[in-house]
């Protein structure tokens, strides 16, 4: 009798063909984007979205043409932070058009998506077991939307992944071989044990990881122009990655964030964030040679 | 998964299958030889793991989908097309049609909550490029 190598395809559905054929639309659909760059964590509440905001604003300043995509699929927060949230999704010359913010830094938000439209629930048919394939369907449903954006050519395209080391890893290992990453962390000791254990998860499967950025590393008074403490000293180590910047927590910025970025709102950089993006584009840089 | 005839050693083809039923996909093979066939009927969580991979089941699937069809329909409702809810003009769909199926619901409802927002009673071209040009689009 014949045995499972010996028959090709599988009698019609070609469901192996159709997964590869979501992998290369979604390739395709960033081939004009030079660097893809995943901003994780492992944990959450370390200010990764505003962080990430305040990245995309910086690489905007230095005339680099950016996007954020929020790969949350749990709610609209890049969108909203960016004042985007009512925009519509409209077609674009190849797929759905990227709103910008009025610095041209373009924001899409998987959870503005899906707010509306189906969510994410599976199937209630096998209660209890829904976990096992929600992380399929949610990397699958964020591969079709990248596929069905009109990126265009990008410089960078930072993606603000959910929290969770095992998410941070199989979204690097999903969105494929050249993507890289940052990692963000906070100077506590529990950020550092998280972040340590997703480094290390990310290291074994040989993913590119650029550097670290610190937030939170103090409280930006931006009155008096000085940080003050935020945490007490760490007694852990950091992370054995190379340090990109330390950015300290800056009211300012998390308040307009919070208001989903007033049109008129111009905000000063807080310390280190410039030195954070130079530094991140030294590290992109490098990268590029090493490949 | 494959389905090879015990009785004259030929891969079956998929016939036909079912969208999900309660949790389960009933998909018929058949021998394209002695024209034996078989059912298959998956549990729930079969059926979750196919689901899950966005991908569509029956024959000649992997066709329909490099074609740019909704990688749910005919698997899973929540995706089905709502109706529109007010006037577009032909345009209008024609440039909705250009973008793939999975996003095309999702698409339709945001432009016309948007066109009612700006106080339009017909969804135009004109109304979409408003949008792109509020929006930096
Ligand atoms: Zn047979």
């Amino acid at each position: 009798m014949k045995t499972y190598f010996d028959v090709q395809g599988d009698g019609g559905s070609g469901i192996v063909a159709q997964v590869t054929a979501q992998r290369e639309a979604m390739t395709a659909a960033l081939a004009g984007v030079r660097h893809v760059v995943l901003i994780g964590s492992g944990k959450g509440g370390v200010g990764k979205s505003t962080a990430t905001m305040a990245l995309g604003q910086s690489l905007r300043r230095r005339g680099k043409t950016v996007a954020i995509l929020d790969a949350d699929l749990n709610g609209p927060c890049q969108a909203q932070m960016a004042g985007l949230e009512g925009a519509p999704w409209v077609p674009g010359l190849r797929g759905l058009a990227i709103p910008r913010r009025r610095d041209g830094l373009g924001v899409v938000s998987c959870g503005s998506f899906l707010e509306g439209a189906a969510s994410l629930e599976l199937p209630s048919v096998a209660q209890g077991d829904e976990h096992v394939w929600r992380a399929t369907r949610e990397l699958t449903t964020l591969g079709q939307l990248v596929a069905s954006i009109d990126w265009g050519s990008l410089d960078v395209l930072l993606v603000d992944l959910p929290p969770g080391t095992e998410s941070t890893r199989q979204h690097a290992a999903f969105l494929g071989p050249r993507v890289v990453l940052v990692l963000l962390t906070i100077p506590t000791d529990v950020a550092r044990g998280v972040v340590a254990r997703s480094l290390a998860a990310l290291r074994r499967d040989r993913a590119v990881v650029l550097g670290q950025i610190e937030n939170m590393a103090g409280y930006y008074h931006r009155a008096e122009e000085r940080i003050l403490p935020l945490f007490p000293p760490p007694r852990r180590g950091e992370l054995e990655l190379p340090l990109l910047g330390r950015i300290p927590f800056d009211p300012e910025l998390a308040r307009l964030c919070d208001a989903g970025w007033p049109s008129d709102a111009e905000l000063s950089p807080p310390p280190g964030l410039e030195e954070a993006t130079d530094n991140l584009l030294q590290a992109l840089a490098a990268a590029e040679i090493t490949a | 998964m494959k389905f090879l005839c015990v009785v004259c050693d030929t891969p079956m083809r998929l016939e036909r299958a079912e969208p999900p039923k309660d949790g389960s996909i009933t998909a018929v093979f058949e021998c394209p030889e002695c024209f034996h066939q078989i059912a298959m009927l998956t549990n729930p969580m079969e059926t979750q793991a196919v689901t899950s991979l966005g991908v569509q089941i029956g024959p000649g699937a992997a066709e329909r989908a490099a074609a740019g069809g909704c990688p749910f329909s005919g698997m899973i409702n929540e995706m089905e097309e709502k109706p529109l809810r007010m006037p577009w003009t032909r345009e209008a769909l024609d440039r909705l049609a250009k973008i793939p199926d999975f996003v095309r619901p999702m698409a339709k409802d945001s432009i016309e909550q948007f066109a009612r927002q700006q106080g339009h009673d017909e969804v135009s071209e004109q109304v979409m490029d408003e949008a792109r040009g509020l929006f930096g689009m």
